[in-house]
């Protein structure tokens, strides 16, 4: 068990500083940190593994201390038995893969040594590499040697920070799979930290989100991402759509109520929510949550059809971005089948169709 | 042709860049890693000979060395006689003199790896000392190999400081630049034009041999 | 710096070592040190430069001693000779340095020997168009003699007779600024006769080398300028008394004193020369 409470004044490139300040605990397996560039995600897991140190506060791991700012106490990051993946992985570039993966190993006898290489290595699937070195590894590759080096050394805490960006599906998935199996076995606290949505489900069974410093929620990831309840959040969740509305009226009866958007002259029904009529809000919808449609769609069950005109098409790898004037400006995620079929062209006449529970209200 | 003076200016330089990578080494060190705010003020000391005129090093380094200097005294209370014009004396005297040769090339390398190396192997567990050893020396060697061949080249091709401390007493200061010198002024030109050809071409030879030791781009992993 | 050179990279971890090993090594080179220990160690004035060679040449050939020679201004060695310099032996271009360093206590106070008068003259190279024999000063008022050289006045004895001499003759404040200095009378010559300088004050003794010999000259009189006396000590510090002082005993010989002659040195009576002068 990891228990953080620690401030600390930090700075990213380009934006003013701000102020870390986190009381979390970690339990054993995966909690994903998850949250915006310069969120303050990487400085935490430094604070963590001791190559920062707080300002003020606690971390104790296991009844053991592992900072104490009121005792001036500091363990040294080399003592605190934890693994720490970085995003740029800072493999040895002039070490072999196997000299990087045994270079945590140097206080054991050479025999136990080389009896840990040699199970690590193929459980990444890195064995055939051993000899060469990281320039002639390819991202996976790397990724893996990255892992099992600090694994090998049977950390007692893991920290990854955005450990699987740039590669593709699949190979995360696989190395993912590794991950899990390896850590059925130990059940020690995994801190994965992401920005990427999908990863999150992918990884998490606990999501911490971290927004300017500050933990803005903490739960199963269902709840925190696809409910946001701030628009930090929202922004950082992959919430395509926000729009500043104001509520009409609410209707407990039916479970919803109205809000008409600012920018436009039409009323969204909503999930019924606290806020009274007059209320600024904004709403949150996911560009892949809108349907369209290029005739007036009749007989459906959804409650909000807006007519509006598509403004322009851009095809973005498998998905194809389409942004639509329907009173407000809304961004819709198409796959390329259906702008085929459909024979979308920008200036065309089509409607949104937006599911009332696709619609979230997020508090300013 | 005057082999005494070569052999004396190779044997100057040679004990001059050993010793001075051995002090260099953890100044550059400390240098490129500390967060000391008053770290400027030692960077400029380090840099100072490089600004100074010989002659102001010479003229300290004498009063320093001589007999009413506090290192000549110790010296003379140790062996019996004071650091100035001996062999000793102009070895001391060129580490002030090339002493920001050696450093800078290092703390050049060192600041230039990548800081997540280093903490990555904190983090696995070394020390710093084996941190030192394992990761920054074996990726700084093109820092080191500058460090020692431009002290080396710089100790070679001193005169004004060699020239105040060193008294140019043959075959025991007297360096192959300051007999150069001394057959100018004796004007014997061809004997002056012979050694002089003579270090130009050893100069280029050890020059091309390091510079010619390339056998890889530069590898990308060395970060900024 | 931006030189750092492209070098295979290197995983072994003590790499310093052996380069400074190598580099150690160095110190263990067979040194001339040893050849070099048993010679006498003279200081010696810039304007001896080959007369003093010529009887070293001679006195080594007849008596198998070794001597390591080390020319400049006599001021310079006035200086480090005061700081501990190892010479045994101290020619001066003038008395009284030789004098003072006898009051201080670093001379022996009897080894005192005005070996040899110098003399300056005007010297101009041989592809010069002027003849100084002719003009006299006058050569240094020429326009072609844009530069002209003497040793530096504030320590080199030579100087100090050049600047005396141009004093005395009224020229000085006119001529001023056409002068070079060489940090001693060897420089001077030097600066001439590579065409540096169009002219120059100069040692006599140093017109007589063979890449001087061709030169032009005027001896500038002698009543224009204190007589360049010129005095060797032997110093306390030397390692070797009684070798210096056989060296001294050969200066008093006819042929030694031949020699001096030969470089347009005026000579002391033999009884002139032993009296030490305040």
């Amino acid at each position: 068990m990891l228990f953080v409470d620690i401030r600390k004044q930090f700075r990213t490139a380009g934006s003013p500083p701000f102020l870390l300040d986190v009381r979390e605990t970690f339990a054993p397996g995966f909690t994903v940190l998850f949250g915006p560039s310069g969120a303050g995600k990487s400085t935490l897991l430094d604070c963590i593994s001791g190559l920062l140190r707080p300002d003020a506060g606690v971390i104790q791991f296991n009844g053991e201390s592992f900072f104490d700012a009121a005792r001036r106490f500091s363990l040294p990051a080399q003592l605190r038995r934890t693994a720490y993946v970085f995003q740029s992985l800072a493999l040895f570039p002039h070490l072999s893969v196997e000299a990087n993966v045994a270079y945590g190993l140097s206080a054991l006898p050479s025999l136990e040594r080389q009896e840990r290489v040699e199970r690590i290595l193929p459980a990444f699937h890195i064995a055939a590499l051993r000899r060469r070195k990281p320039a002639e590894l390819s991202g996976g590759e790397k990724q893996r040697v990255a892992l099992a080096r600090s694994l090998v050394t049977q950390p007692q805490l893991l920290l990854l920070d955005e450990p699987l960006t740039g590669l593709d599906a699949a190979l995360r998935q696989a190395i993912l799979q590794d991950l899990r199996a390896w850590n059925a076995a130990g059940r020690i606290p995994i801190l994965y930290v992401t920005h990427n949505r999908e990863e999150v489900d992918a990884v998490g069974e606990r999501v911490v989100a971290l927004i300017n410093g500050r933990v803005q929620e903490s739960g199963a990831p269902r709840a925190v991402l696809d409910a946001p309840r701030s628009i930090a959040l929202a922004q950082a969740a992959g919430f395509e759509n926000l729009l500043n509305a104001h509520v009409v009226e609410q209707r407990p009866a039916d479970g919803v109520m109205r809000v008409a958007l600012a920018s436009a002259n039409c009323e969204l029904e909503i999930p019924l929510g606290t806020a009274p009529p007059g209320a600024a809000v904004q709403v949150a919808i996911r560009a892949g949550d809108i349907l369209l449609a290029t005739e007036a769609p009749r007989a459906l069950s959804a409650r909000n059809v807006l007519p509006g005109t598509l403004d322009a098409l851009e095809p973005r790898g498998s998905l194809v971005v389409a942004q639509v004037n329907a009173g407000a400006r809304f961004i819709v995620h198409l796959t390329p089948g259906a702008v085929r079929s459909l024979q979308l062209v920008p200036g065309l006449r089509v409607w949104l169709v937006l599911k009332t529970h696709s619609c979230h209200v997020v508090l300013p | 042709m005057n082999f005494d003076a070569l052999l004396l200016s190779f044997r100057l330089a040679a004990v001059v860049s050993a010793i001075l990578l051995m002090l260099a080494l953890p100044l550059a060190y400390w240098l490129a890693f500390t967060h000391w705010r008053g770290k400027f003020l030692l960077e400029s000391v380090v840099a100072l000979p490089l600004v100074l005129p010989p002659t102001v090093l010479g003229f300290y380094a004498l009063i320093a060395l001589g007999p009413r200097g506090p290192l000549g005294r110790l010296w003379q209370f140790l062996f019996g006689h004071t650091l100035a014009f001996t062999f000793a004396g102009l070895v001391i005297a060129s580490l002030v003199y090339s002493l920001p040769f050696a450093v800078q090339p290092l703390i050049a390398s060192f600041e230039s790896l990548d800081r997540r190396l280093l903490e990555a192997s904190s983090i696995l567990g070394a020390s710093r000392l084996r941190t030192f050893f394992r990761i920054i020396l074996p990726l700084s060697w093109p820092g080191l190999i500058t460090a020692v061949v431009l002290s080396f080249a710089h100790t070679l091709g001193e005169f004004g400081v060699v020239l105040m401390v060193g008294g140019n007493l043959p075959g025991i200061t007297r360096t192959v630049s300051i007999d150069i010198y001394d057959r100018v002024q004796a004007l014997d030109f061809a004997a002056a034009n012979h050694m002089a050809l003579l270090l130009l071409a050893i100069s280029f030879i050890v020059l091309a041999v390091v510079y010619g030791m390339n056998r890889r781009v530069w590898s990308p992993w060395l970060a900024k | 710096m931006n030189i750092l050179p492209q070098i295979h990279q290197c995983e072994s971890a003590a790499l310093p070592l052996p380069i400074a090993a190598i580099l150690l090594g160095f110190l263990f080179f067979p040194c001339a040190r040893n050849a070099h220990a048993q010679s006498l160690r003279i200081a010696a004035a810039s304007d001896l430069q080959f007369a003093l060679g010529d009887l070293a040449a001679q006195y080594e050939k007849q008596s198998g001693a070794k001597l390591a020679i080390t020319y400049g201004s006599s001021g310079n060695f006035f200086a480090q000779i005061q700081s501990g310099a190892p010479f045994d032996l101290f020619f001066s271009a003038d008395i009284a340095y030789p004098q003072k360093l006898i009051d201080t206590g670093f001379a022996e106070s009897d080894s005192r020997y005005t070996y040899a008068f110098g003399r300056i003259v005007l010297w101009l190279p041989p592809e010069s168009p002027l003849i100084p024999a002719n003009l006299q000063w006058n050569t240094l008022l020429d326009a072609r003699i844009q530069k002209f050289a003497i040793a530096n006045p504030d320590h080199a004895p030579y100087g100090r007779a050049a600047v005396a001499a141009l004093q005395k003759a009224g020229l000085y404040e006119r001529l001023k600024s056409k002068l070079v200095y060489g940090e001693n009378i060897s420089q001077a010559a030097q600066f001439v006769q590579s065409g540096g300088a169009q002219a120059g004050i100069l040692a006599m003794s140093l017109t007589f080398a063979p890449a001087m010999k061709s030169g032009k000259y005027w001896e500038i009189p002698r009543d224009l300028y204190p007589p360049l006396e010129q005095a060797v000590v032997l110093l306390k510090s030397s390692s070797n008394k009684p070798a210096t002082r056989a060296f001294l005993a050969f200066l008093h010989t006819e042929s030694a004193r031949a020699t001096l002659a030969r470089y347009g040195f005026t000579l002391p009576s033999i009884s002139e020369s032993r009296e030490a002068r305040p």
